[in-house]
């Protein structure tokens, strides 16, 4: 009788629970938790992706930590991006997320247009700044000229800094828009009765935002920062278009001008699909970035996590 | 008049901010409309009279079947992954059971995860199983999202309550019938925007296709735009017309959805 009832139980009620996870959870262990274990495997082993695999241990991780400074310039060169380019996004957004909540008129205007970079194809952005700093036929040199601020045209592309940047001003310019929309969606959250007793006791607009935006959004902000430092490390596409677009004087370039621009997934996908076929070396390399990812943000609760 | 003047320049200053996000877009577009010769003979700030023919080169070199491709992708894309994270956010945000807590936990760790580490075991698990010259491999990497699971069981927990559940259990309604019938209308908001950033993730996803698609007529937009330098070797009018083309279709959805999106962004993701 009891366990009758207990079977029952399970059948009408307790089960859908668990069915309810299902579809998820399939998808999960099938095309996230089986691939990387299997990508784990293969970067102990020399394999080129077709033929037999042969295991080599972590020769793989000694060679990439020793042998390659080709890998430890990407590490450079990613981080170098991605301290030019996520602080400001984030700082920015949240300033121009304010700034956009505290509007009478236009705010939605201003929202969805700042957002439209953000939905384009990365590959047409690479495309579009690409067509820009072009030297010969690119607008802004041609604007620069034109404004007597240049006398002759610079090789923006060429020039191992100014790619930097520009890669770094693509980056600011496509996710600004996501930043603002991410924080305007959290300030709601923020009771108005807040600013209303910062607006009767006298606050200026900064000391609001200083004092009461950006404590109360702390996770907020703490979340997008995290998330956008680890889409930091993760950069692929952005730098590699803007040498496989525009003019095909580019179009061999791996890495960019003496490989300023090569960052840790552009050689991960260098390795395994396009220059070679190190396909062991490369999951080697990917697993040594997911370690560098997992130090940064647990560097990064620590100090949250201290502060609070 | 002191408050006047900051209203202004802040005004001024946010303006300023759209130009630069839209001018090299509306830079794009207007280069479409013009014929490669004539193209850089100054800025190119008003259309020109070749746009029909850089639409009609622009087809034919192949940005139907791409668009096709990338339409099936996308929207098979969305109904996985509105499926798989509409009902694992359904079954946290409203059960209590054993794995709750480590599910939960486990969602919240993907989100740091980057995916891009297994991608050398997802493409030689795809050629295993035979996938590598369909859709598949380009939807089957949309079903399980961390983010979306993570934004459904937020969204659900705060907009649909739990007494309706109950008092529609004591009426003799099944637990899928509850969902279906009483959940999914009341989280529409929610699955709209799971739906507009699945749609627009697949839809731009770079990476992927790039590694696992080998054949011409499989091209998504992306590898479309990316090889368009060599299909039109100098016509860059054309190429211009076709990055336009490729382009408008999203911007567009965004534009239609953007009210809804954002207030249900507001309603369910980053709560303080």
């Amino acid at each position: 009788m009891n366990s009758e009832k207990k079977r029952h139980r399970i059948r009408g009620k307790e089960i859908w629970q668990y069915l309810f996870c299902l579809p998820f959870l399939i998808c999960f262990l099938a095309f996230t938790v089986y691939p990387t274990l299997y990508s784990l495997n293969v970067s102990l082993n020399q394999w080129n992706g077709f033929t037999n695999m042969e295991f080599v241990g972590v020769k793989n991780y000694v060679q990439i930590l020793t042998k390659d400074p080709l890998f430890w310039k990407s590490v450079v060169n990613t981080f170098i991006l991605m301290a030019l380019s996520t602080p400001t996004t984030v700082f920015f957004g949240l300033l121009l997320a304010y700034v956009l909540y505290n509007l009478t008129r236009g705010k939605r205007f201003f929202q969805t247009t700042t957002f439209y970079p953000y939905v384009i194809t990365p590959v047409a952005i690479g495309f579009i700044f690409s067509y820009m700093f072009d030297w010969q036929t690119g607008l802004i040199n041609k604007l620069l000229t034109a404004a007597k601020i240049l006398d002759s045209p610079f090789y923006w592309l060429q020039n191992p800094i100014a790619i930097k940047l520009i890669i770094s001003i693509m980056i600011i310019w496509r996710y600004l828009g996501y930043y603002i929309m991410m924080f305007l969606a959290s300030m709601t959250s923020i009771s108005p009765e807040i600013y209303e007793a910062a607006r009767v006791d006298g606050a200026t607009s900064s000391q609001t935002f200083w004092k009461i935006t950006v404590p109360v959004l702390r996770n907020s902000i703490f979340f997008l920062a995290i998330t956008s430092v680890i889409g930091g490390l993760k950069m692929f596409e952005e730098p590699m278009l803007i040498f496989s677009g525009w003019g095909s004087a580019f179009a061999g370039a791996a890495g960019g001008p003496n490989n300023a621009a090569l960052t840790v997934m552009w050689k991960f996908y260098n390795d395994a699909y396009r220059l070679d076929t190190r396909v062991g070396y490369a999951a080697a390399e990917s697993y040594v970035l997911f370690a560098i990812i997992m130090i940064i943000t647990v560097i990064m609760f620590r100090v949250t996590r201290e502060k609070d | 008049m002191n408050r006047k003047i900051v209203s202004a320049i802040k005004y001024v200053i946010l303006m300023l901010i759209v130009v630069i996000m839209i001018a090299p877009v509306y830079i794009v577009f207007m280069m479409g409309t013009y014929k490669s010769e004539k193209l850089f003979l100054g800025v190119p700030w008003v259309p020109s009279d070749y746009l029909m023919i850089n639409i009609r080169t622009a087809l034919n070199g192949g940005f139907l079947r791409s668009f096709a491709n990338s339409l099936i992708v996308s929207v098979c894309s969305v109904l996985l992954c509105v499926f798989c994270s509409a009902t694992i956010g359904f079954a946290l945000a409203k059960y209590d059971f054993k794995l709750k807590k480590l599910i939960s936990g486990v969602i919240v760790v993907l989100l740091v995860i980057p995916t891009e580490i297994g991608i050398v075991g997802y493409v030689r698990e795809m050629r295993t199983l035979g996938l590598i010259s369909t859709y598949w491999p380009l939807i089957l990497i949309w079903g399980a999202n961390p983010f979306c699971a993570y934004f459904m069981q937020s969204f659900i927990g705060d907009s649909f309550p739990t007494e309706i559940m109950e008092s529609a259990r004591i009426d003799g309604c099944s637990e899928p019938g509850i969902f279906l019938k009483m959940a999914l209308p009341m989280i529409r908001p929610g699955i709209t925007t799971v739906a507009i950033l699945i749609f627009l993730w697949s839809w731009n996803s770079y990476m992927l296709p790039l590694i696992i698609v080998n054949k011409v007529n499989l091209y998504t937009i992306p590898l479309f735009v990316s090889t368009l330098s060599s299909a039109f070797s100098q016509d860059y009018g054309a190429i211009m017309c076709a990055l336009s083309m490729s382009i408008l279709p999203m911007l567009a959805v965004f534009t239609l959805f953007s009210k809804s999106f954002m207030s249900s962004i507001a309603a369910g993701a980053l709560k303080g």
